[in-house]
């Protein structure tokens, strides 16, 4: 018997398809940085399945985060940085969450974030770091364990793996096979995968294999994929073919300030009554994607 | 205060501190200012300075002026010598060697809060949006900048709530911090450094403000001395450099 591309399994996923496997109480991370490259399309419709208890690793996050609170999706939360630079200093339904205690909050630098993740990927308890030792970051995050270094006695901090059950990241293309190529920087996404048990990559196109092949370099590959196609699903963050969207962020913000009727009715308008990705964008307008553009 | 406005102050008084063997620089989200500051050192006194500008990294001795975008991880700012991949920037500890940092809060020891401020029943009476990679740029790098965007008693406070990033002598020097800790703290109204001890101290005061003033908008004791000295202010030639070369769009005025 011999083995062709034919009999290799395809793991193209429709997006709806792909989150369901996301079960109550899941840890689930989340690509992209500040405002970029998040997988917006994922977010939206695990926020739209209405999943309950997610402990959700966002190393620099904030719509993303904002949608599942929103939502009341999640329990637990690990991030080094929720909010909108310059158009929301600190990301508003996460900061009423926070204050009022609906979600548990684990403060992290970003540097913890990758040695947790690290440690995750490599199946080790945990892995030691500087930065940190002498702050209060052990007395917020009570997960981060200040220890005596056994070879130098230096106080430094024991950074916990934190295993994912699912990763969800983004990339501009991939094949069928799962093999993922971004555009750029990558962020922290490939290493969110590594950490995790299944990925769930969200892309602008599907690529040939071939295709892939000529630019191995770029390809990211984890044990278990998903590939689903969204295009601009990162919107309203960036890719690197089209800016952040600046007004719909800051008509989210004044939203989320707001709460009450005004965030309700964004959740409804953006996420709940739009039943999949294509509809979003419709919500969005193609001359809004359009100006978008780079 | 004049012909300039305090951000263009800021972006001129950081862009003079840069230290002859500083050798990349790292600029955070929301800091225009000290985005400014090392534009103009590189492209003036700094020829060999790599610039870490959102998701590129660039050096500026060819002339280039890079954009500024609204966002700091703006697709567009994939350019430059090499990339900055959030995953690798922490490998190694010895860059970069210049950070800025701001903070809800900093104390007579340097310390700065980020987190927040708690309400002593394990919630937030005030939640910020979290220490982003401040512990960790702080502990390592040969210097950093704090810039406070306020001057009152609420922020430059006798000791912050939580500390994000520690800046007290004392207690690096105890943990063996490899860093070099804070270079000197900027708010509208002076600059101000530490003293053999640690604490804070008036270095200068800006053009009109007084020591009275300062120390009103002050909820710890500084030093310095009654008759502290002014700050130089921008030269018409720096200026020129920031308004003409580097803030184009004039988004510091």
């Amino acid at each position: 018997m011999t083995a062709t591309l034919s009999s290799r399994t395809s793991v193209l996923t429709p997006l709806e398809e792909a989150v369901a496997e996301i079960p109550d109480g899941a840890a689930v991370g989340i690509g992209g940085a500040v405002t970029a490259a998040h997988p917006m399309a994922l977010v939206r419709a695990l926020a739209r399945r209405g999943v309950r208890d997610l402990t959700v690793v966002a190393p620099t996050a904030g719509l993303d985060v904002e949608v599942l609170v929103a939502a009341g999706c999640v329990k637990t939360l690990v991030a080094s940085y929720v909010g909108m630079e310059g158009v929301a200093g600190v990301a508003p339904v996460f900061r009423r969450a926070a204050e009022e205690g609906t979600i548990d909050v684990r403060d992290v630098d970003e540097a913890h974030c990758i040695a947790a993740l690290r440690a995750a990927a490599q199946k080790l308890p945990s892995l030691p770091w500087r930065g940190g030792a002498g702050t209060s970051y052990a007395e917020v995050n009570p997960d981060l364990v200040g220890f005596e270094d056994p070879v130098s006695g230096e106080e430094l901090i024991a950074i916990p793996a934190l295993p994912l059950d699912f990763a969800l990241v983004y990339a501009e293309q991939a094949d069928e096979f799962g093999n993922a190529q971004p555009s750029g920087a990558g962020n922290m996404d490939q290493l969110l995968g590594a950490a995790a048990a299944r990925v769930i990559v969200q892309v602008e196109r599907i690529a040939s294999n071939e295709e892939i092949r000529r630019d191995p370099a770029r390809t990211w590959q984890w044990k278990d994929a998903r590939v689903v196609r969204a295009p601009f699903g990162t919107h309203p963050y960036s890719s690197a073919g089209m800016i952040a969207d600046v007004e719909h962020l800051e008509e989210y913000v004044a939203a989320g300030r707001e709460g009450g009727e005004a965030l309700a009715e964004y959740m409804r308008r953006h996420v709940g009554d739009a039943p999949d990705h294509d509809s979003y964008l419709e919500t969005i307008g193609i001359r809004r994607i359009a100006s978008l553009l780079v | 205060m004049g012909s300039y406005s305090v951000n263009e102050l800021f972006a001129v008084l950081l862009a003079r501190d840069f230290r002859p063997d500083d050798r990349s620089v790292q600029i955070g989200a929301n800091l225009p200012m000290a985005r400014a500051a090392a534009v103009m050192a590189g492209m003036t006194s700094q020829p060999d300075l790599r610039v870490i500008l959102g998701l590129g990294v660039g050096n500026l001795a060819d002339g280039s002026v890079p954009t500024v975008y609204p966002f700091l991880f703006d697709p567009r700012s994939q350019v430059g010598e090499a990339l900055m991949v959030q995953e690798r920037v922490f490998e190694d500890a010895e860059r970069p060697d210049v950070f800025f940092v701001g903070g809800l809060q900093v104390d007579r020891r340097g310390n700065l809060n980020l987190f927040g401020i708690p309400d002593g029943e394990g919630g937030w009476k005030l939640r910020g949006p979290g220490g982003v990679a401040l512990a960790t740029m702080s502990t390592n790098c040969a210097g950093y900048y704090i810039v406070m965007p306020r001057h009152d008693p609420r922020v430059f406070v006798e000791k912050v709530a939580l500390i994000t990033a520690l800046g007290d002598r004392t207690e690096r020097e105890r943990l063996g911090l490899p860093g070099g800790g804070p270079r000197f703290v900027l708010s509208p109204l002076g600059v101000f450094d530490f003293d053999e001890s640690g604490d804070m101290r008036i270095r200068s005061l800006h053009e009109g403000v007084t020591a009275e003033q300062v120390r009103e908008a002050t909820a710890f004791p500084l030093g310095g001395g009654e008759d502290p000295p002014t700050t130089e202010p921008p030269s018409a030639e720096e200026l020129q450099i920031l308004r003409e070369r580097v803030d184009l769009e004039r988004t510091l005025a």
